[in-house]
């Protein structure tokens, strides 16, 4: 059995672990690339969202190599990606390969189903061995996302650019060469300690602001055109209200005794979306309010091209923006999305953003006079800044 | 009286004789929009996200018209209609979305239907029942009670009106079944006996059928589709859909197709595809989707490809608020002497 899953950003790591530790054989297929798009959208129906044409893409690469099992992700049954490998099978059949599929169905009984949903790839394996291999694959996405953090504060700070980013691509490799808990730890010590001391410019406090969206667009990179190293290399330093990690923690372990990573991010959207409209969307109205609470300085809403739930939550958030006085900007990604047009809508955003810092001692006094009029006169802050952002950000 | 507001939009095409008997029975009046125009469109549009899907910007546009003229507006918010088998995002966000772009709009009447809902018994039962759960059922009865108590405080009013409308339901659902399209159903159903639809009489010529495969709402819609319906007739087409089929024939088309059934309203229109190609009753098949539109876009490739499996002609119609009327009839003209030239080649 020669197992293959497709890429979402540093996942590989933890599945490659995962999968050696169970001594089950695992084809990494090549990291996304333009082959992989143009593979993925020839072989697509035509309007289908783009993590449908990436990951075709990615398992005719991993089919390429030789494998002959592919692991897919059941998803929730709203939005497309339950229905993902009805099509892709018959399309990668009709291209001739031979292969298995196995989804899986990690979301229904948390940890407790994980050792016979394990053993599927593993016939016989002793518990004892699984259950060392998802923890190595645990430790992994962890440290992972610990050091991204890190890298996420480096990146807006760095004197010389791109200092950070290599450092991220050398944890990166450390990790995913790492064979047990220790050596992880030691990697990810590593990588911390590199990253807090490159040299940072002190004197600029940077911009933060919050990314949001379609878990897929926002955790692979090559997709939304690593928009987090364009923002780091703009002062901005990014929280990103997905990470891989925090996502393993609840669906295997925390749901279990009845909590959601979501709870609070869903009552915050309660006013505006009421229920779950599938993927992502509810949570990206719920964590745009959060973030204008604590005080961020903009949010990035990224979706793939007609994408259900993300649409919903776009239109939503108009209204939002304008309410919780936030930016919000909205990228499609698609695959005929352009590097020069996305830097160009980013750098317009982070210059207002900046503006609106600079001046915030004002608005917050003008803020004031407006809530004031509001009282008295109805609704009356469409004309601040804040509506002003709104528009730009509508595109 | 207060006046209920039914936007002629989405599930106006599946559900309207029972929900206007339900609230007409509570004793308010209703009020449908008029059919969709270019002004209306553009008002959807003007308030949504580009990428929106045309039926939801239609949807829009109904409900602006609506604003100003009833008390409530009539937005459902369909989750599932049974267990483990969800609908679009659209649906679901329905209400939501009226009131962030459309504040204008009265108060909304917006019962979730959900018969998904697990007991408490049943979360730990494996496989999953495909039963409507008591729990399901309890708060469906809920859902309609809170919606008839706007109107009055009696619930066994309540209870007769929606009995009444469940069996308006169903008789609408079997007049469909005759072969009547939703809007000649429609107008049957409140009593117009002579229905001055031109497109009745090309009844005697009918020399090909094609099943046409796509969602009430847009091939209803005169205005998006322009007229589509007609037009196939008046070439002579005799046009099988969705509405046409039983349950348990969709059932089993849906099985022939996708397998499990997956998205409730799209499995309507995959099923009535599985089981006309099954059925080899029709010269081929017409897809009609909207750009844009999530589920669309994946079945469509499967009903192309069972198609395809049984040498049946296959066109997929994608429209838009663009859409140019020639390029359409073009398309339609040219789909039906290929069947006519297949037709002979084939004698």
């Amino acid at each position: 059995m020669k197992v293959c899953a497709p890429h979402m950003g540093t996942l590989y790591v933890a599945l490659r672990a995962l999968f050696e530790g169970l001594g089950t054989e695992i084809v990494v297929p090549p990291p996304c690339s333009r082959r992989t798009l143009s593979l993925g959208t020839k072989y697509s129906p035509e309007f289908v969202c783009l993590p449908y044409k990436m990951l075709l893409g990615n398992f005719i690469e991993a089919l390429e190599m030789g494998a002959d099992t592919l692991v897919m992700i059941e998803g929730d049954r709203i939005c497309r990606l339950g229905y993902y490998m009805r099509v892709m099978e018959h399309a990668l059949r009709d291209l001739g390969y031979h292969f298995e599929v196995i989804t899986t169905r990690i979301f229904q009984r948390q940890i407790l189903g994980l050792p016979d949903g394990l053993r599927v790839f593993a016939p016989g394996a002793p518990l004892a061995v699984i259950l060392s291999a998802v923890r190595l694959a645990l430790c992994k996405l962890n440290a992972l996302d610990a050091v991204e953090r890190v890298l996420q504060r480096a990146r807006a700070r760095e004197l010389t650019k791109g200092q950070a980013g290599s450092v991220w691509r050398k944890a990166i490799a450390a990790i995913d060469r790492a064979q047990n808990v220790a050596a992880v730890r030691a990697a990810r010590d590593d990588a911390t300690q590199v990253l807090e001391a490159i040299p940072q410019d002190t004197d600029r406090e940077p911009l933060r602001v919050g990314i949001i969206g379609e878990i897929y667009v926002v955790l692979e990179p090559f997709v939304n055109m690593d928009v987090e190293r364009e923002l780091g290399r703009l002062g901005v330093q990014v929280h990103r209200t997905i990470m891989l990690s925090d996502w393993t923690r609840f669906t295997l372990f925390l749901s279990a005794v009845g909590m959601s990573a979501h709870d609070r991010a869903h009552k915050a959207a309660m006013p505006y979306l009421s229920r779950d409209v599938g993927g992502d969307g509810w949570e990206s109205v719920g964590e745009t309010v959060l973030h204008a609470q604590a005080r961020f300085d903009g949010m990035v809403h990224l979706a793939p091209f007609t994408c259900m739930p993300e649409i919903i939550a776009q239109n939503i958030l108009i209204g939002v923006r304008k309410d919780v006085d936030i930016p919000v900007l909205s990228i499609t990604c698609d695959e005929q999305m352009g590097r020069a047009g996305m830097i160009t809508r980013l750098e317009a955003f982070v210059d207002l953003l900046r503006r609106r810092k600079r001046t915030s001692g004002r608005r917050v006094v003008r803020r004031d006079v407006a809530r004031s009029k509001r009282f008295s006169f109805g609704a009356g802050s469409a004309a601040l800044p804040g509506g002003k952002s709104g528009r730009l950000s509508g595109d | 009286m207060a006046s209920v507001g039914i936007p002629r939009a989405l599930l106006y095409y599946q559900y309207y004789p029972m929900w206007k008997t339900f609230f007409e029975e509570l004793g308010a009046s209703v009020r449908v929009s008029t059919p969709t125009t270019r002004a209306t469109l553009s008002a959807g549009i003007e308030r949504l996200v580009a990428e929106t899907c045309l039926p939801v910007k239609v949807y829009c546009g109904h409900v602006l018209e609506l604003a100003a003229q009833v008390d409530y507006v009539f937005v459902p918010a369909v989750r599932s209609l049974e267990p483990k088998v969800l609908n679009c995002s659209k649906f679901l966000g329905l209400p939501d979305l009226v009131r962030a772009v459309a504040p204008e709009a009265p108060p909304l009447l917006d019962p979730e239907i959900d018969l998904d809902q697990k007991s408490s018994e049943d979360r730990f039962r494996l496989p999953p029942t495909s039963e409507i759960s008591f729990k399901a059922r309890v708060i469906f009865y809920q859902t309609v009670y809170q919606v008839g108590r706007r109107f009055t405080s009696n619930p066994l009013r309540i209870r007769a009106a929606a009995e009444n409308a469940w069996r308006v339901h169903q008789d609408y659902a079997c007049l469909m079944q005759t072969g009547l399209t939703p809007p000649e159903a429609i107008a049957r159903w409140e009593g117009d006996r002579c229905p001055s639809n031109a497109s009745r009489v090309a009844t005697a010529r009918e020399e090909h059928t094609i099943a046409l495969i796509g969602h009430p709402y847009n091939l209803y819609d005169t205005y998006i589709t322009h007229n589509l319906v007609a037009k196939l007739r008046g070439l002579g087409v005799r046009i099988l859909t969705s509405e046409m089929v039983t349950p348990e024939e969709l059932r089993q088309g849906i099985v022939d197709l996708a397998g499990q059934p997956y998205w409730t309203y799209e499995d309507e229109v995959v099923g009535a595809a599985g089981y006309y190609i099954r059925d080899g009753r029709v010269d081929g098949l017409i897809s009609v989707d909207s750009f844009g539109c999530g589920p669309d876009s994946t079945l469509v490739d499967v009903v192309r490809r069972a198609a395809r499996e049984v040498r049946r002609p296959f066109m997929s119609l994608v429209i838009d608020e663009h859409t140019g009327e020639a390029g359409l009839v073009t398309r339609l003209e040219a789909f039906v002497d290929m069947l006519a030239r297949r037709k002979g080649r084939m004698k």
